[in-house]
């Protein structure tokens, strides 16, 4: 296949499927009505950036950015390697939406003890 | 041990680590702990302003060697010391006021007191940071510790409050999550200092994408119209001493990162028009719901929400009077607010239910507390000679100065409504029809004390605004000298 179009596609998908992510989740934040099924929209969400962030650091058939001899060697034989910060930032992104995701999931618990049921139209104490 | 920024946000997450397990050597170290990392932090900040002050330079802290575009550093000038220093006031004050918190069961009294270390730790993190990853993740600390205690009692609707907050609060990090992505892919690096310095080669239609993002990720803790829904519930459902924390500390750093991203990263006039379109629209819906309030906790959250619209107007304005005028608001909104929210906190306690109309005559019954809330109602809505006048008076002059006369006109107008729901409250508390219902809770000695120096400090800072506005003055000042913050964070690496 023609690398170029190839390349295209690959591309397309990626940057494609991160952001049919981001809104296939905003789509059941803002319509489902079901606590857990929210928590899952925005974690779905934070799937999308995540995927979006290491397709921006991606270089095709760049190495991993390790400083070992390997590494330099390679760099000297004129391989890039990949941007690093971007997967340093996912990473961090991910165990902050792992925290966000387990607070959110025990609120969940919380209102559902509280009002025996786990949908958001039926929880009105407060002015939603 | 030299004394450095960064014992700023080591200190308050090491100790919220530790209480856990120092809870199994004393009960009584977890209430300890916390205020004596708070009275060091206090001791760092005095330190440090004054020598800021003297040579004023900035102190920049590279973290783990790596110099500044690469590495994260921390930015203690006298515009981010000033704030900080302010927090760390704060936090001590909240500290001793709830000092005798939850003083019969030690496991909620443990929860709070590491999610308040937390909180310390992010809002004060957001304020230093040079780095706008960085600023994120303090962010992201913040808004956790927030949702766990606006959620902390169970037998409120805290829950619900908890997570109609994170919900937004989620939604809203993602949004600078892509804005930070953005950023990235544009200029190369996230370091603040050199964003500002390569802002100029992004085009004009992504750098207003960018804004946008970050607008709506950062307008959240800032209270901004219409991202403030989290707001009221969350004030009137957390502990009274969290509703003064999240006035003094959360919402503060909110509004620091809105204006740092405008006033420092982007170079867009049209950010300040939307400043000051924002915050009349904040003001005004803020402050008339906030007259249709029932709920005295409500009504406060309504209040704070109103006061960042005039903070955001102000800042709006980008003159130099005018961002002395928000910064000496911010500091005015930080204390009045907590001592209203400290001492409305026992109206609450002591009265047949939440609502104003509950309170009636309390204030004949419990004088010292009537007179201390009247005190932070007469400051907040700007009566001389309280500390409150000052701040609305150097912003109408700034208002003025720039020749929007509408402005202020507006703002004066939103004083009275902001008057009459004030006095409204004073009104019930002092010539109500007392009920039969006893006083039963009274405050403990940290209460007492830590609103009597908040009421001793607004009226000082009335009758001698000289004090203060020194250092605001040079905050301001700090602020919108870019260049020099710049050429400060980067010739750290030369």
């Amino acid at each position: 296949m023609d690398p170029i179009l190839y390349n295209k596609i690959i591309s397309v998908g990626v940057y494609g499927s991160a952001i049919g992510l981001i809104l296939i989740g905003l789509y059941a934040v803002l319509v489902k009505k079901h606590l857990t099924k929210i928590v899952i929209g925005l974690s779905i969400i934070d799937s999308g950036v995540h995927l979006l962030f290491i397709a921006v650091g991606f270089i095709k058939g760049g190495t991993a950015p390790i400083f070992s001899e390997k590494g330099i060697e390679l760099v000297n034989q004129g391989t890039a390697m990949v941007d690093p910060v971007p997967q340093a930032l996912v990473l961090t992104a991910i165990v902050i939406g792992f925290g966000v995701t387990a607070v959110a999931l025990s609120l969940v618990i919380r209102l559902y003890r509280h009002h025996h049921t786990a949908r958001i139209d039926h929880i009105k104490s407060l002015k939603w | 041990m030299v004394i450095s920024p960064v014992h700023y946000i080591a200190l308050p997450l090491l100790a919220a680590f530790l209480m856990p397990l120092l809870a199994k050597v004393n009960r009584e170290l977890v209430r300890i702990i916390p205020g004596v990392v708070l009275t060091y932090l206090l001791f760092v900040s005095v330190v440090l302003m004054q020598r800021v002050t003297e040579t004023g330079q900035p102190i920049i802290e590279t973290l783990a060697g790596w110099q500044a575009p690469w590495g994260i550093n921390l930015v203690f000038s006298q515009f981010t010391g000033f704030l900080v220093s302010l927090m760390v006031f704060m936090a001590t004050l909240i500290w001793i006021f709830s000092y005798r918190f939850k003083k019969v069961d030690n496991e909620p009294a443990l929860k709070y007191y590491i999610l308040f270390m937390m909180l310390v730790t992010g809002s004060v993190g957001v304020v230093l940071t040079g780095d706008i990853f960085n600023m994120f993740v303090f962010m992201e600390i913040t808004a956790i510790a927030s949702y766990s205690l606006t959620s902390f009692y169970r037998d409120r609707d805290g829950a619900e409050a908890g997570f109609k907050y994170l919900l937004i609060g989620s939604l809203a990090s993602t949004f600078m999550l892509l804005a930070i992505l953005l950023l990235y892919t544009q200029v190369g690096t996230l370091n603040m200092a050199m964003i500002a310095e390569r802002m100029h080669t992004v085009p004009v239609g992504m750098k207003v994408t960018i804004l946008i993002l970050f607008l709506t990720g950062l307008g959240i803790e800032a209270e901004m119209f219409p991202l403030n829904g989290w707001a009221p519930d969350a004030y009137s459902q957390a502990p009274s001493p969290v509703g003064a924390t999240f006035a003094a500390l959360v919402v503060k750093a909110g509004v620091y990162s809105l204006i740092r991203v405008i006033f420092t990263l982007f170079d867009i006039q049209g950010a300040y028009q939307y400043l000051i379109i924002m915050g009349i629209i904040t003001l005004i819906i803020a402050e008339f719901a906030a007259m249709k309030q029932t709920n005295l906790k409500r009504m406060l959250a309504y209040s704070s929400i109103g006061q960042m619209g005039f903070v955001l107007i102000a800042f709006g304005i980008g003159t130099k009077e005018a961002v002395f005028g928000a910064l000496f608001l911010m500091f005015n909104h930080a204390i009045i607010k907590s001592l209203l929210f400290m001492s409305g906190s026992f109206f609450v306690y002591n009265s047949t239910s939440k609502d104003i109309n509950g309170m009636s005559g309390i204030g004949k019954k419990f004088p010292y507390m009537g007179f201390l809330f009247s005190i932070g109602a007469f400051a907040i809505v700007g009566l001389p000679p309280f500390s409150g006048f000052w701040s609305k008076l150097y912003i109408l002059i700034a208002a003025a100065d720039e020749s929007m006369l509408a402005l202020v006109a507006i703002i004066l107008l939103v004083s009275i409504v902001e008057i009459v729901y004030y006095f409204r409250v004073v009104a019930k508390l002092y010539f109500g029809k007392p009920t039969d219902k006893e006083v039963v809770h009274k405050p403990t000695f940290g209460g007492y004390f830590s609103m009597t120096v908040l009421a001793v400090v607004i009226l000082l800072v009335g009758f001698y605004p000289d004090i203060i506005t020194g250092f605001i003055h040079r905050a301001a000042d700090t602020l919108l000298d870019k260049g020099a913050y710049i050429s400060n964070v980067l010739s750290m690496g030369h």
